[in-house]
């Protein structure tokens, strides 16, 4: 690795030292790539290269913050973000509370989950995967769209505290495939989540988009009544449902203020099924996780819930200061979730097809735009989207257009919650809004939750 | 370094790159300011340059992007070498649209630039902002005060130079409140456009503090009303919830980018198509929207956009029928030559980036709908037997192709025979997106016209986040779902 950059952040902490107040400087640096395709064609290609350097200021009670998007070529340039967020530190209102400095008592450096090869896979490379997972699946009426992004995240932290630094680094990518049939506009997905080289199968792509193909192709499509159904989630849906745990939940601050449906008295007791397991574990490479957090606390598997039971809330180290609570080493730009396995043994989509049936299941791979309705109540509603499918009792299979679901997380993951599968999945959840933060959730393979209404069905794809 | 910028122009021509543009960012700032209870949670600055190169090669794009100016070379060398690779999967080739070669200005209308206002300043009207919250029954208090300034320069290959300095404001208050059922309820408001100008001097306390009374008096009322029942009724969306319902059911659906699939992998498609232009009967004969760029103090009106294309007042639906589309350069041409037909006959000027690392995409400008002749609001109110007013963005979700939504809103009150009757919380209401517009059944007059400015637009995979405006009436459409 480069060394540039920690002499930069060296020099410009002895820079600012001088100042009166305390300074801690957050280095972020991604180079990305993103290939977009669409109606079969690359429709976008495209590389970043990036710099960020957020300096926050702390006086006692008062805290601001400058970030540039900047070039390290220029000292005087980074010396003046120091200056900048010194004085703005002078002129802002003192909190009711004193924010932690960051303090970083030894050097620490991870590059456990970082591949080059991943990093810098090539153009013509990430077309082939494509071209090889897609492979006889594209007519003129079935056509591609997808994504393959990949890059390098490297975030560095030192503050006048210490001479210590903080080191991360990561390469990920994220695949999205899309066939979609340009007339009867139905459209199916299969997708990826790399952390490494071999994490990417094009084969496997290949097996699942070919799957369903078959069955959009071949099977009879159907507006479903609307009614109560028996869902078998595919793991970006449960994905989602866990990111809005995580958001509406298991949030200290989010609960703090008024946003969250639970509460302190909930913590110890059994609000979730017993299927149900969820952690934060900094241990799961696929995670792109990050074994220390902002504030230099040591990140270890930390429980949300444990066969239902509710173990305690995420706290960041500004929300913990804030409300008097403990911090949880969750000072960090994700988490690394991981919901465990149940005892299902259903690892691919072509076995839940034709597993044996007590009744219609219908599936639902990917939850479209999903938003809270009513925080307190847990309320979320969404559409499907990308291949549902109406496995029917008596073995047959329909293609149903898509429905809307408007339910309840608590009764999702509660007393409807009928089964897990021991396989799990990493599930790419990352946003590109803003700074590159590759983000995944470790979902099981499929999720069945019984009873769960629908309020609103398609007439068409 | 527009110099350099133009011979790196020329030379990627010469390698045989049929179309080159440059934006340069030597700055963008922003500032931005949340007070949470009282607490300056936020007190952020932050300043952006760097440089974007599109590349058009044998039909196909390459772009990259670079905070490092150092080697100006290697960043166009970078974007030519994606749009080889690009390349070697074209469907259909990329044409542009003709355009008129510009060379000029635009600046955003502002009096005072709120980065020459001291921060102490801010600080102390975010205080007095928070102060006008602090009042019973409220239990959390958000202030929010967000500034933007860019200059942009942009150059092409086909000798435009367009320079760009534009400034954006915007601000929010919002409450929280728990219900006797331990139920959290937000009441909020936001700034939209008030007079010529939008710099620090559109903030204007007495405004506020007027919202502050009001917001704070509706929330109390959420707090002890009555659930929102299950009901078919006339909704009447007020500007705090019509923006939103232009936004995702027209706004989004008419991007011609979307409609043409190019947002299939992740936003989604449009139930639009391309036999609809012309055709589609899309609402009510109330109904007139069109994609204003021109409309005065917007921040969807950017003078040219990042096609360097001029701003345009284009008609989008026309007394209830689909006519056009908000597009850019590449996609008319591809959808005209799709439909077989002149559908698009020049790029609307709507392809628009959000920094100078992404590319430009289409995005919306001010999507507005046309006043009615239908009054005021009391006059709507008085003339509904059977219905609910709504306001405030609870929630908002919509179906991939924005074919059907579901919102919930902050507050309804709910009218019998032409009266308002009681307040009720937990509104909500759904429905299909055509046949909704089509039960458009009255459209305010120009008293109840606002231009609503929306901060956070989000599209496009990377992902984008844009900036625009929204004028609308107050509109009643009949028989909808709410309360689900
Ligand atoms: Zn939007």
């Amino acid at each position: 690795m480069s060394d540039r950059f920690l002499e930069t952040l060296s020099h410009l902490r002895v820079y600012a030292l001088d100042k009166p107040c305390e300074i801690a400087i957050f280095y972020h640096e991604e180079a990305s790539a993103l290939m977009r395709f669409a109606n079969s064609a690359v429709s976008l290609n495209t590389t970043e290269h990036l710099i960020r350097l957020e300096i926050t200021a702390f006086y006692g009670p008062r805290r601001a913050s400058y970030e540039m998007i900047t070039d390290l070529s220029e000292p005087a340039e980074l010396r003046d973000g120091i200056d900048i967020a010194a004085e703005m530190v002078k002129h802002v209102q003192p909190l009711t509370y004193t924010p932690t400095v960051p303090e970083f008592r030894e050097s620490f450096c991870d590059e456990a989950a970082y591949d080059p090869a991943l990093a810098e896979l090539s153009g013509a490379d990430k077309l082939a995967v494509f071209n090889a997972a897609t492979t006889g699946l594209e007519t003129e009426a079935i056509q591609l769209s997808g994504i393959f992004s990949n890059g390098a995240n490297t975030i560095a932290q030192i503050t006048t505290r210490s001479p210590h630094t903080q080191v991360f680094r990561t390469s990920d990518a994220q695949v999205t495939m899309v066939l979609a049939h340009s007339n009867k506009k139905w459209e199916v997905q299969a997708e990826q989540s790399a952390q490494q080289l071999l994490d990417l199968d094009p084969q496997a792509l290949r097996e699942e988009l070919g799957f369903l193909v078959e069955r959009f192709t071949h099977d009879p499509a159907q507006q479903l009544p609307l009614g109560r159904y028996d869902i078998v989630f595919g793991p970006a849906a449960t994905a989602t449902l866990i990111s809005f745990m995580n958001w509406i939940a298991v949030n200290g601050g989010m609960m703090k203020r008024g946003y969250a449906c639970l509460d302190e008295a909930q913590i110890g007791e059994q609000v979730l099924s017993p299927e149900f397991t969820l952690a934060d574990d900094p241990n799961r490479r696929e995670t792109y996780p990050q074994r220390r957090d902002y504030m230099g606390l040591p990140r270890t598997p930390f429980p949300f819930f444990e066969e239902g039971i509710f173990k305690g809330f995420a706290w960041t180290q500004d929300d913990a200061d804030e409300f008097g609570a403990e911090p949880t080493g969750h000072t960090v730009a994700h988490k690394s979730l991981s919901l465990s396995g149940g005892g299902e043994d259903v690892g691919t989509l072509r076995a839940l097809a034709f597993v044996p049936r007590d009744g219609d299941l219908l599936y639902i791979p990917f939850l479209h735009y999903m938003n809270v309705v009513n925080p307190t109540q847990s309320l979320v509603t969404g559409s499907s989207r990308f291949g549902a499918l109406l496995l029917k009792r008596d073995g047959s299979i329909v293609t149903p257009y898509n429905v809307r679901l408007t339910q309840r997380i608590l009764d999702i993951f509660g007393d409807r919650l009928a089964w897990l599968s021991q396989q799990t999945v990493p599930y790419n959840t990352s946003s590109s809004y803003g700074a590159r933060n590759p983000t995944a959730v470790i979902v099981p393979r499929f999720m069945r939750v019984n009873d769960l209404s629908i309020s609103h069905s398609n007439p068409t794809f | 370094m527009l110099d350099q910028i133009k011979a790196h122009l020329d030379r990627l021509r010469a390698s045989g790159a049929t179309y080159v543009d440059c934006r340069w960012v030597p700055s963008e700032d922003a500032n931005a300011l949340t007070m949470w209870n009282g607490n300056l949670k936020q007190a952020a600055s932050s300043r952006q340059s760097g440089v974007g190169i599109r590349v058009l090669f044998q039909g196909a794009w390459g772009f990259s992007a670079a905070s490092d100016l150092s080697d100006l070379g290697i960043v166009f060398d970078r974007a030519l070498e994606n749009a080889r690779i690009a390349a070697e999967r074209v469907t259909f080739p990329v044409r542009l649209a003709e355009k008129d070669s510009v060379q000029d200005t635009f600046i955003s209308p502002c009096a005072v630039d709120p980065f020459e206002v001291p921060l102490a300043e801010k600080v102390a009207f975010l205080e007095l902002l928070d102060a006008s919250l602090n009042q019973r029954g409220v239990q959390q208090r958000m202030s929010t005060l967000d500034f933007i300034r860019k200059q942009v320069h942009f150059a092409d290959s086909e000798g435009s130079e367009i320079g760009k300095q534009i400034i954006e404001v915007f601000a929010h208050i919002g409450v929280r409140g728990v219900d006797p059922e331990g139920t959290a309820h937000e009441r909020t408001f936001r700034l939209g456009r008030r007079g010529a100008t939008r710099g620090w001097e559109s903030l204007d306390l007495d405004h506020f503090r007027e919202n502050a009374e009001r917001i704070v008096s509706e929330l109390n009322q959420v707090l002890q009303a009555e659930t929102c029942p299950v009901d078919d009724r006339s909704v009447i969306l007020l500007p705090g919830i019509m923006f939103l319902q232009t936004h995702e059911t027209i706004g989004h659906p008419l991007e011609l980018d979307r409609i043409l699939g190019y947002e299939l992998a992740f936003a989604g498609g449009s139930f639009v198509t391309l036999q609809d232009f012309g055709e589609l009967r899309y609402g009510s004969e109330r109904l007139t929207a069109r994609a204003d760029a021109t409309l005065p103090n917007s921040p969807g009106s950017f003078g040219y956009d990042d096609d360097g294309v001029p701003a345009e007042d284009n008609l989008l639906i026309d007394r209830g029928i689909l006519v056009g589309a908000i597009t850019g350069r590449q996609m008319v041409e591809e959808a005209n030559a799709k439909a077989q037909r002149i559908i698009f006959p020049e790029s609307s000027g709507a392809n628009r980036a959000t920094a100078f690392y992404r590319v430009p995409i289409e995005r919306m400008t001010n999507i507005n709908i046309d006043p009615g002749c239908d009054g005021t609001l009391d006059d709507i109110v008085a003339r509904t037997e059977r219905g609910i007013i709504l306001d405030g963005d609870r929630s908002w979700s919509i179906g991939s192709n924005r074919e059907q939504f579901h919102f919930a809103c902050e507050i309804g009150w709910l009218v019998e025979d032409g009266r308002v009757i009681d307040v009720v919380k937990n509104a909500t209401y759904k429905d299909d997106t055509l046949r909704f517009w089509n039960a458009l059944s009255a459209v305010g007059d120009a008293s109840t016209w606002e231009v609503v400015y929306v901060e956070n637009c989000g599209k496009g995979q990377p992902n984008q986040v844009m900036q625009l405006g929204h004028g609308i009436p107050v509109c009643r459409f009949d028989d909808v779902r709410i309360g689900e």
